[in-house]
Parts: structure tokens; sequence; C-alpha cells
């Protein structure tokens, strides 16, 4: 059995408030969360990038287990935000992280699945018998357009996950994949800020795709939504998770601890792995978790996970403390921390 | 023994028509003229200079002497950072003990203006350590980070600082030469922006252009000849870490004590014999330190001995200290300091020093730093 | 642009000083930064002393005024050290975050 072995996240101290945003261009901030349901969200400073936002979680994962580094042969960087379009964050978190050097490395791409995209294939590898332990890490510093949507749910965050065969915290049951080439996000070369299709990122794209990808894993598996104890989906902004997961046949109490774009913001390929940090704190042995992950482009991983009695005492972290400890930023500090100015 | 017989300085400040070689050549014309020597009759020149490879891609600077001087004799470089100018004149003085009948040329010189003062600061931070330029130190940050922990530890505050500044403007007015000729008062430096916490813009010395140079001869027909002479009694150089962390003591500059305590040894005189001094002030918190390390003042009393203005020229102080203006008010072209300071020096002991001339001075001491305390320079001169 | 070899060869050396604890010996803020500092000022500069009595210097971010003064416990993190160009190799280095 492949899982993970133990996990770590890190969220950036500063958030912006949604009304912060809204009055420099003349909205009303009420009807701006009514549509989002976004309260604030999470940036990092102007001295973090994704590469750094990822030795932190790689770190704290890396931290409560006693793992030789060695035997760490896989290591993935999945982002949206890569330091470099041409140089592999990968190998600079290995070198920092002290692992070395006969591991695999590289940087995924998939818009906000990059890094659960990256779970499956190091699943695989380590079945393989390639390598006993594989670090997956989701980072972004998400970018959004000023006086676009986006920049009111764009947000920074990043998640570690250090999966092997043993000591297992969450048991990876099974997976699926669903893919198409539907172009409702994307960034061309060169561009700062990512495009989207507006009302078309909607229906055939967020929805159709987790909806197809969540259906052929239940038809696999033989598991309906009543099997699971939490629901954790792509949150894209506050109403999409809650839409899709009632569609789904999820009850709003399955998902309601996973919901954490509503005062995290969504930080891209880490967004739904921090919907899974927050429930992690509470789910207790023998829950089963259905993880599903949407990327623009487009894409869904699901995956049926299942907690061990190994997720106890060290191996389970703090969350609702953690991300308490915050500072709020005003509009320009915000745009000088995302240096757009 | 080595004399100084001659000394001419250049105007301090932005001094916009002179590129650096300019400024050398007129200090070279003008100490010459002084001391009615021609060219030929130089042996050789020691040249202090910083940032000229930095900033303007300049080195070889003893060849371009060599073509203002049109002789061909040794002419050296010597660069210690902001001791560069002490460093030349260290090294022409053991010249002149290990060769006799010689006439040398010492010239210390820099150019700053021609560049941003961002430029400016990144290329003075080559004084400093790697990782304190990495940590993003400049070099007021280092002097600041010395500040706070001296104020910190000595329970006094920013307005202590502020007395160094006041005392050398005021000095400053008083010197044709100096970059700044205006008074201020303590609350004018307690009220200008902070550069680095807790050091102010009124408390740091400014980025200045100028050149000055002496000529020093252990020749004693030549001596005799001369209308005015000092006699160089003691010049000793002391190193210690570049990196302010790796030093002993975070309030001290290890470099000045023992260059200091070499110093007064070689030259047979005690601290109560010094009348007038030109001390390293880069910033107001050296210059308390300098008078604690040079032995006038105990440790962590500086910040309060300031403030009893016993230093300053007309109060009938024992010790006056930079009646040139010191580094905040004359100027602070780099490799020029260390000439100007004892240059300023052997005006006072010759009674050339006009407006600001102390009374009854036998002795001086000129003291020159490089970096957060990497070099220390002490020289002293009688009468 | 930062030689490529510099950062790399640094690089090495700041692994070994991550993740450690220690408490402030000095520090400042600086006002007015060199080149490659100028968009993260003013920023406060601290001297450390860490467990094992080695010092290092950085920049200390995520404070609290209150977090400025000799004492304060701290500890080193990852963070880019300064902007060169859009070109060049991105230096990564020591800054420090109060405990």
């Amino acid at each position: 059995m492949i899982g993970i072995v133990s996990y770590g996240f890190y969220i950036p101290k500063y958030r912006i408030k949604t009304e912060s945003i809204a009055e420099v261009w003349g909205k009303n901030p009420e009807d701006v969360k009514k549509s989002l349901l976004i309260e604030e969200k999470a940036v990092a400073g102007i001295d973090e990038d994704s590469l750094t936002m990822a030795f932190e979680s790689a770190s704290s994962a890396l931290s409560t287990v006693d793992v030789d580094r060695s035997k760490i042969k896989i290591v993935l960087f999945g982002s949206e935000t890569h330091p470099y379009a041409v140089n592999p964050a990968s190998t600079i978190l290995a070198e920092f992280l002290g692992i070395e050097k006969n591991y695999l490395a590289y940087d995924t791409e998939f818009a906000c699945k990059a890094a659960t995209g990256a779970l499956i294939s190091a699943q695989g590898l380590i079945k393989s018998g390639y390598s006993d332990y594989a670090l997956v890490t989701a980072s972004d510093k998400g970018m959004g357009k000023t006086h676009d949507v986006l920049e009111y749910t764009a947000a920074s965050a990043s998640v570690s996950l250090l999966l092997g065969k043993d000591d297992l915290i969450l048991e990876i049951l099974d997976f699926e994949s669903f893919s198409s080439d539907t172009p409702d996000f994307w960034r061309r070369e060169g561009m700062r800020y990512p495009s989207h299709g507006g009302r078309f990122t909607g229906k055939p794209s967020y929805f159709y795709h987790i909806e197809e990808s969540a259906k052929s894993l239940f038809k696999k598996t033989g598991l309906a939504p009543k099997d699971f104890s939490y629901g954790v989906f792509h949150m894209p902004n506050g109403k999409f998770p809650v839409q899709v997961a009632k569609s789904l046949g999820f009850s709003f109490a399955q998902i309601k601890d996973s919901l954490t774009v509503d005062y995290l913001g969504n930080s891209y390929t880490a967004s739904a792995l921090i919907g899974l940090m927050a429930v992690l704190e509470k789910a207790k042995p023998g829950d089963l978790i259905f993880l599903c992950s949407y990327g623009s482009g487009a894409g869904s991983d699901s995956f049926v996970l299942r907690v061990t009695k190994n997720l106890s005492g060290k191996n389970r972290k703090e969350f609702i403390k953690i991300i308490k400890d915050k500072k709020y930023i005003s509009y320009p500090t915000y745009l000088k921390f995302m240096e757009m100015i | 023994m080595t004399h100084i017989i001659g000394y001419y300085t250049t105007q301090f400040g932005e001094l916009w028509e002179k590129s650096l070689f300019d400024l050398v050549e007129e200090a070279i014309n003008g100490v010459l003229k002084q001391t009615s020597l021609s060219n030929k009759q130089i042996d050789a020149v020691f040249f202090g200079n910083m940032l000229a490879g930095v900033l303007e891609n300049n080195l070889h600077s003893p060849s371009k002497i060599a073509e203002i001087l049109k002789i061909n004799i040794p002419i050296f470089r010597a660069e210690a950072a902001c001791a560069s100018g002490g460093a030349a004149f260290n090294l022409a003085k053991n010249y002149l003990d290990a060769n006799s009948n010689k006439n040398v040329l010492v010239i210390g010189a820099e150019k700053m203006t021609d560049y941003s003062p961002e430029e400016a600061i990144t290329a003075l931070s080559a004084a400093a350590s790697g990782e304190e330029q990495e940590a993003g130190l400049t070099f007021p940050g280092l002097y600041a980070m010395i500040a706070n922990f001296y104020l910190e530890k000595y329970q006094y505050t920013e307005k202590n600082l502020a007395y160094v500044s006041v005392k050398n403007h005021y000095h400053g007015s008083l010197n044709e030469k100096a970059h700044f000729r205006k008074k201020i008062s303590v609350e004018d430096v307690l009220k200008s922006p902070y550069v680095a916490y807790p050091l102010k813009v009124l408390d740091s010395s400014p980025i200045s252009d100028g050149a000055a140079a002496v000529i020093l001869t252990n020749n004693y027909d030549m001596i005799k000849k001369q209308k005015y002479s000092a006699t160089v009694l003691a010049s000793e150089l002391i190193t210690d870490t570049i990196s302010l962390k790796e030093r002993k003591n975070l309030d001290e500059i290890l470099a000045t004590k023992n260059a200091a305590n070499m110093a007064f040894k070689k030259a047979k005189i005690n601290r109560r014999d010094i009348g007038i001094a030109e001390v390293h002030d880069c910033f107001s918190i050296a210059e308390i330190l300098a008078m604690e390390d040079l032995g006038f003042w105990k440790k962590g009393e500086g910040g309060k001995k300031i403030k009893e203005w016993g230093t300053m020229y007309g109060n009938g102080g024992d010790l006056i200290v930079n009646t040139s203006g010191g580094l905040k008010a004359a100027g602070h072209p780099v490799g020029a300091t260390g000439i100007k300071q004892i240059g300023e020096i052997f005006l006072q002991l010759t009674k050339q020093a006009e407006k600001r001339q102390v009374k009854n001075v036998k002795y001086g001491l000129a003291h020159n730093v490089g970096g957060s305390g990497g070099t220390a320079v002490v020289t002293i001169l009688g009468s | 642009m930062i030689s490529p070899v510099k950062i790399w060869r640094r690089q090495k050396e700041i692994r070994k000083v991550l993740g450690k604890k220690g408490k402030v010996l000095a520090w400042t803020k600086i006002y007015t930064p060199g080149s490659d500092f100028k968009k993260y000022a003013p920023y406060p500069v601290v001297l450390v002393e860490l467990k094992n009595k080695e010092k290092i210097y950085g920049q200390l971010v995520d404070y609290k005024n209150a977090d400025l003064k000799v004492g304060s416990e701290v500890i080193s993190i990852l963070r880019k050290v300064r902007s060169s160009t859009n070109e060049g190799v991105i230096a990564y280095g020591v800054k420090f975050k109060p405990l």
C-alpha cells in the first residue's frame, strides 16, 4: 500500500481583506463577498516565492519523521508560478533539504492540479520499486490582474507530502484522472498574469471535469459520497466547491471543514491540498476522504484516501491555530509584495 | 627622522568640473609650489584611493601619476577602504625609515560624485565582508549596528551622538576648504531623516570629491631650507577582522586601540601631551568610539563627555578634536581623508591654521579607520 | 547580473544554517540601501548568535517593532535576498523571523 507518510504546509503571514481591494475599484465589498464567498486571502511577502514557501512546507513535512533523506529518490514540484521558466525548482528545493544526489526530479505544470498529477506519478514510481519515498510539493504565489475577479481569489501557500510504503498516516486506496483540451484559464509564455474565459470556467470546465473524474472513481471503487467522512475539492472561489459537492451528492457538513478558500483564498496548485490540511487536523482513523483537484486546460484528479491510526501525536499538525497568526496589509502594500508596482 | 615639509588640499565637496586625476594634479602642483620643490626632486610617491577601480574601472594609478609628474620613479598605490590615505602615509614613512635622504610625495584622492548615491553606497560597501553585503548591510548600517549596541549598553540616546556633528560643523565653518560651512544645532541633527537607525543624515559624513597631498623628507638639508616642518614621531597601522561579527567586542575598535598604544610607545609621549587630534568621524558614533579607543576617554563615558563641549575650538580645552571639521563637515573623499587629517595637524603645529588655530600645541595625532574597523592608522606628529 | 557560480557556492553554505534558532546581538534598520536592496527598504538587519555560537547576519522579516531589540529570539528561514536583473539567477539566502 502506498500512501502519505507525513505532510507539511506553509501559509504566509499576510492577509488582504476583500473590502480593501473592492473599495479601490469602487465596488461594493458586500456584493463581491456574496458572489465569491471570500473574506480575505493570504499574500506572500516581497521576498517570498514558490520555492521559499515550498522549503517551509517540505521542511515541516520532513521534521516530524525520521527518514533517511538518501532514500527520497523522487522530488516533484508542482506550481503555476515557478521561479524560472527554465530551471528546475525541484532540485533547488532538494539541495536546500539535503536530499542528494541520486534522485529523480522534475517540475510539473497543469494549472491548479500540477501537484496532484505528480502524486499519481510518484505513487507509480514507488510501486515500481524505484524509490521508497517521494516528496511532492505544491506551491504558488498566485497572481491575478488588477481590477479582475482573480484579484480577490489568487493567493499564496504551499503543501508538501512525503509518500512512502510504511508507517502511513493516509493510504491512497485508489485514484482516477480525467483530461481534455478545454481553454478556460491559461497564461501565455512571457505574460505575467493569467487570462480566463469568464463564465466558461464554470459548467464546461470546473464542474464538468470534477463531476466526470469523481463519477469514474465512484464507479471504479463502488463507493458513493455517503461512504466518505470528508470531501475536499479544488476551490477557485467559495461557491464552486459547495455547488459541485452538492451536485455529486455530498452534504454541506462533509465539506465545510475543507473550505479554506473563504479565509485563505485560492492558492492554485496548493488549493485543494490546503483544504486537505484543514481536514487532517480533525480526521479520525478509518475515515475515508474524497480529494478532487481541478486544473484548467483542463483536467481533474480524484483520490480515495483512508486515515490510519498513525495520524496522531506529532504526525498530526495544527492548522486553525497556525493560520490565526496573521497580519492585514493595505492594497498598495499588496501590490508592492506582488511586485506589481 | 622623517619630517613633513608641506601640505596642500583641494576644496572638498561636489567638484563637478574636476575628474579624479584633475584633483590629483591640482594637489601635486599645490604641494610642490608650497615647498618650492620641482617634480624632479621627488624620489617616490605613495597614492591612497579606494574606489577608482570599482566606480571608474581605473586601476594602475601609479602609472597615471607618473604621466602627470613626468618622471620615472617608484610609485605605489595603497588601499585600505577609508584608511587608504593613512595606509599610503604609513608606507611612505616606512620607505623613508629604510631609505636615507629622500623626498616622498603622499597623495590621497577620491572622486565620488560622478555616480548616483546608490552606486556610491554599493561601491562603499566593498569595505564590508561578503556576508555583510549579502544581508543588505550598507556601510552606514554597520556603524548603525555599533551605535545601537553602544547606546543600549551605556544607556545613552541619539541626542548624545548629535553633539559630535554640531561640534564638527562649527569647525567646518572655520575651514574654507570644508564641504559644509554651515553651523547646525542638536535639533537639526535629531530632525534629519534616518539613514540606518539610529544614525540619521546629519550623523553621517557626506559623499565628497577631493585630494590632499603632503611631502615627507628625511633629508636634513632640505628640512633646514623649508619654512614649515613637523616631525613624524610615529605612524602605526593595525588590522582586524573585516567582519564586524568576528570582532571581540562590538563597542570598540581594537585596531585603533592597538595602533594607538604602539604609536604612543614609539613617540615616547603620553595621551595628555596631545593638544590637537583629527579622529575618524565617518559617523557620529565613530568619533565617540575613537576618543575611547585612542585612550583619551574611558570606555563607555564618551556619550557623556561629548556633551561637555570640551573638545570644541574656543572652549579652552586641553585637547581640541577635528578642527578641520572632521569627516562630517570637511567632507569624506575616502582616499583623501587620511592625508587631510595629517595635513590639518601639520597646519596646527606650524601655526598655519588661521581662524581655527589652537594655541600652544606641541603634539598632534591623526586617526584614520578603514571599513567598520578592519584597519586603523594612528600617526603622531610633533612641532 | 550576480555571478551564478558565486550564488551556487554560497547556497551550499546557506543550507547549513537554515532552520536554526538564535538570539539577536545587535540590530539596525536600513533606510537608504544599495541598488540590489532598494525594493526591500526600509528593512531591519540583525546580527544573530545561533545556539552553536556561530554568528550570522540577516534581514528580519514578518516582525513587529517590539521584536527589534537585543536578546530577541529568532529562527533562520529561506527567502530571496537580493534582486539582480530580470535575467539573472535568483539569489536565495538566510533571513530571520521572530519566534
